[in-house]
């Protein structure tokens, strides 16, 4: 009895400790006169968003705005709930990394109901119904460049013969995913003597995931030498199949897969520097941060509650053919080298 | 306020010290207080009216209406899962239940789908296709589709409750299958898209309120019509537990689940009904926030057991069975839900909100125990709290 009940005292001391320590802190930070702008994601389960959530967050609060953030563990409820919340705290505007693009269509709405100017970065709703700031990636244009340019490779080292191509698809609730997977098929559409029929592996953006649908697709099929990866965070669990099978090879080397990915991670920069990976489609992460905080601060500026803009990143395909040239345009060297 | 049952006879005044008389006086206020069946609203009303102070916008319309629409949807799986507590079981997979009764019924009342990202769905052509499923666009979607999902979620949860019951499976496993199974299925089905063109009747349960209150920016909604599928549910909930031989069986079997077979009660029968009722409740939620996120979702309520379970602990309902009352877990559900939103009101990392409401589950298990141990210690015996 005497330890459950010092237990207890301990706990609701702790409890009321940080209660009165986040009162105290909230208090202190919330001028009325300063901008507060909450900032919503997902997750942080990759570099992108790492990389994406710091340049953002950093960005705002070198302006002196107030930053609200909330992170919503990959639930569309949990994400719409915390919104709901900051726009119940009167913040003067809001950007969401949406868990996908339906989700993002009802938060959206949420804040146009309010009169809170909302920005949705690099996964945009699924539907133009509710007016909002949105940035995103030309994902079909990027990843079929960065495909092309793999084909390209193969055509001239097959000398006829055809290859057995494989694409690791991302969730395809994600309207992301949905235009990767068809820039990888618009390729293989405008080369049918070069490849035999795609094999699908869906990754759900989860990495175990993608290691028990990769093995299994491996297994069924060895004779895969032609490989595209939705995102670039997956290279470790590619590399972890593809290692034991005698498949993880160099460029230059017998046996080797063609591969290619599409995000620009450091992962994918230093993978192509030391000869495995061919080819990445790469998104501009931080002309995206930087593009669609100023649009929104602008907006809150003039006053608008509902502005709308869709803003596209051309992104680009880095290759090993333009590296030497391009590779300091590609986000995740410069996080390597910022690092 | 019920009084705590066995509260030791008062000794003359003579034969005591002061000292004695206030650790007594303490041990009696310390003990009603947490014997109290309305101590976790005690709790969270207190819990308000401080932060409120420091904190206005805690009591502001926008925010009330949001705590009021994120009460609701919990408090039904909640109540579905005290039903399996009571019984001294667990439903691990009541998430599961969710996604595949939102997919199913989205499935079926859908007014379009995108062949592009359906067409290698296994049920194209057969039970769905580009004009939807085969309830879309008629009249009586909605109360059909939402037929479905509650008939569904009533089959899943039967299932269960026979493999616990009849096969003598331990829930936990049952349960943990269930939900790898039924979540499984979910994404199978749908190839992981999220079925969306549901019709507006269905979507008015979990976006529209009755009556609206004027802000400073727009207006918000008062009584959000999931209000009233919770309350529904509630007040039957309630009746059964607490008017029927159903709801006494119940806590029998929860008490001593042999002891309760000695006696007559029909035991196998009994948990397949608490199951069926949680599958139920799971399938409600499941209409509540479909409706309310606009989609038929796979991953739908993937994240939501802790705060099932927290919840439930936090309003008193014991993991160890036979306790368990609908006020208990509507205290629990708007204690969880306001200490979620005032945790982000105080603009506390993401990790420290969750280490936070860890801790307060934590202390509600810890509470659960001390008050176990202190009516074990007035009352020569244990006894079930029923509702």
């Amino acid at each position: 009895m005497n330890m459950g009940k010092l237990l207890l005292i301990v706990a609701l001391l702790g409890a009321f400790g940080v209660v009165v320590g986040g009162v105290s802190c909230s208090r202190r930070g919330s001028g009325e006169d300063q901008l507060t702008i909450c900032f919503g994601f997902q997750d942080l389960e990759t570099e992108f968003w790492v990389a994406g959530h710091k340049a953002i967050t950093e960005t705002l609060r070198a302006k002196g705005i107030r930053v609200l953030e909330r992170n919503a563990n990959q639930d569309a409820n949990r994400q719409l709930e915390q919104i709901r919340d900051a726009i119940a705290q009167e913040v003067n505007g809001i950007i969401i990394i949406p868990q996908d693009g339906e989700s993002a269509v009802t938060i959206v709405g949420e804040a146009n109901r309010a009169g809170i100017p909302i920005a949705v970065f690099n996964r945009p709703p699924s539907d133009r119904s509710n007016p909002a700031l949105v940035i995103v990636a030309d994902n079909e244009k990027i990843a079929d460049e960065a495909v092309a340019y793999m084909a390209k490779v193969a055509r001239e080292k097959g000398k006829g013969r055809k290859w057995k191509p494989l694409i690791v698809v991302g969730d395809l609730g994600d309207r992301n995913a949905v235009a990767r997977r068809k820039g990888f098929f618009n390729v293989m559409e405008r080369n049918p003597d070069l490849f035999e029929t795609p094999i699908e592996v869906p990754s759900k953006w989860d990495p175990a995931t993608t290691l028990a649908n990769l093995e299994a697709a491996l297994q069924a099929n060895p004779d895969v030498d032609f490989l595209f990866t939705s995102s670039d965070f997956l290279y470790p669990q590619i590399k972890a199949v593809l290692e034991p099978l005698g498949k993880w090879k160099k460029i230059d080397e017998p046996g080797h897969v063609i591969l290619g990915g599409l995000d620009g991670d450091s992962t994918a920069y230093t993978l192509m520097k030391e000869g495995y990976v061919d080819a990445t489609g790469v998104q501009d992460l931080f002309f995206e941060a930087n593009t669609i905080m100023e649009a929104l601060l602008t907006a809150i500026e003039v006053g608008q509650k509902t502005p709308e803009n869709w803003m596209e990143d051309p992104g680009f395909a880095l290759t090993q053919e333009n590296m030497a040239e391009r590779a300091d345009e590609m986000w995740g060297y410069r996080v390597l080298h910022d690092e | 306020m019920d009084r705590p049952s066995g509260d030791r006879p008062v000794q003359s005044s003579g034969n005591v010290t002061s000292q004695t008389r206030i650790a007594r006086l303490k041990e009696v206020v310390i003990g009603r207080a947490l014997l109290s069946d309305s101590f976790v609203l005690y709790l969270s009303v207190a819990y308000f009216v401080v932060l409120w102070v420091f904190l206005p916008r805690l009591g502001s319309a926008r925010n009330l209406s949001n705590l009021s629409s994120n009460i609701w949807p919990l408090l039904v799986l909640v109540i579905g899962q005290m039903f399996v507590l009571i019984v001294g079981g667990i439903d691990l997979s009541q998430t599961s239940i969710m996604a595949i009764t939102s997919v199913c019924g989205a499935l079926m009342i859908t007014s379009g789908l995108d062949p592009e990202l359906f067409a290698a769905n296994p049920l194209w052509g057969v039970f769905v296709g580009e004009q939807g499923g085969p309830a879309g666009g008629s009249v009586a979607a909605a109360p059909v589709g939402i037929a479905f999902m509650l008939a569904i979620g009533t089959l899943i949860g039967s299932a269960n409750g026979l493999a616990v019951a009849r096969l003598k499976m331990p829930p936990f496993m049952v349960t943990l299958v269930s939900m790898f199974f039924f979540s499984g299925l979910a994404i199978c089905i749908t190839r992981s898209e999220n079925v969306r063109n549901l019709p507006d009747a269905f979507l008015a349960i979990g976006q529209n309120y009755l009556g609206r209150v004027p802000t400073a920016r727009g207006s918000v909604g008062l009584v959000p019509y999931s209000f009233f599928a919770a309350l529904a549910l509630a007040v039957a909930a309630w009746f059964v537990l607490a008017r029927t031989i159903l709801g006494r069986w119940l806590y029998a079997v929860g008490m001593n689940r042999r002891a309760a077979t000695v006696s007559g009660v029909p035991t196998d029968r009994v948990i397949v009904w608490a199951y069926a009722v949680s599958g139920f409740c799971a399938a409600l939620g499941s209409v509540l926030y479909s409706s309310r996120l606009g989609a038929g979702r796979p991953t739908l309520g993937e994240n939501v057991l802790l705060d099932i379970i927290g919840a439930a602990v936090i309003g008193g309902i014991s993991l160890f069975g036979g306790k368990g009352k609908v006020r208990w877990a509507f205290y629990g559900v708007l204690f969880f839900v306001l200490l979620d939103s005032s945790l982000y009101m105080l603009n506390l990392k993401f990790y420290t909100v969750n280490i936070v409401k860890g801790v307060v589950i934590l202390v509600a298990a810890l509470l659960d125990v001390l008050r176990n141990r202190i009516r074990l210690g007035w009352a020569p015996t244990g006894r079930a709290v029923t509702a």
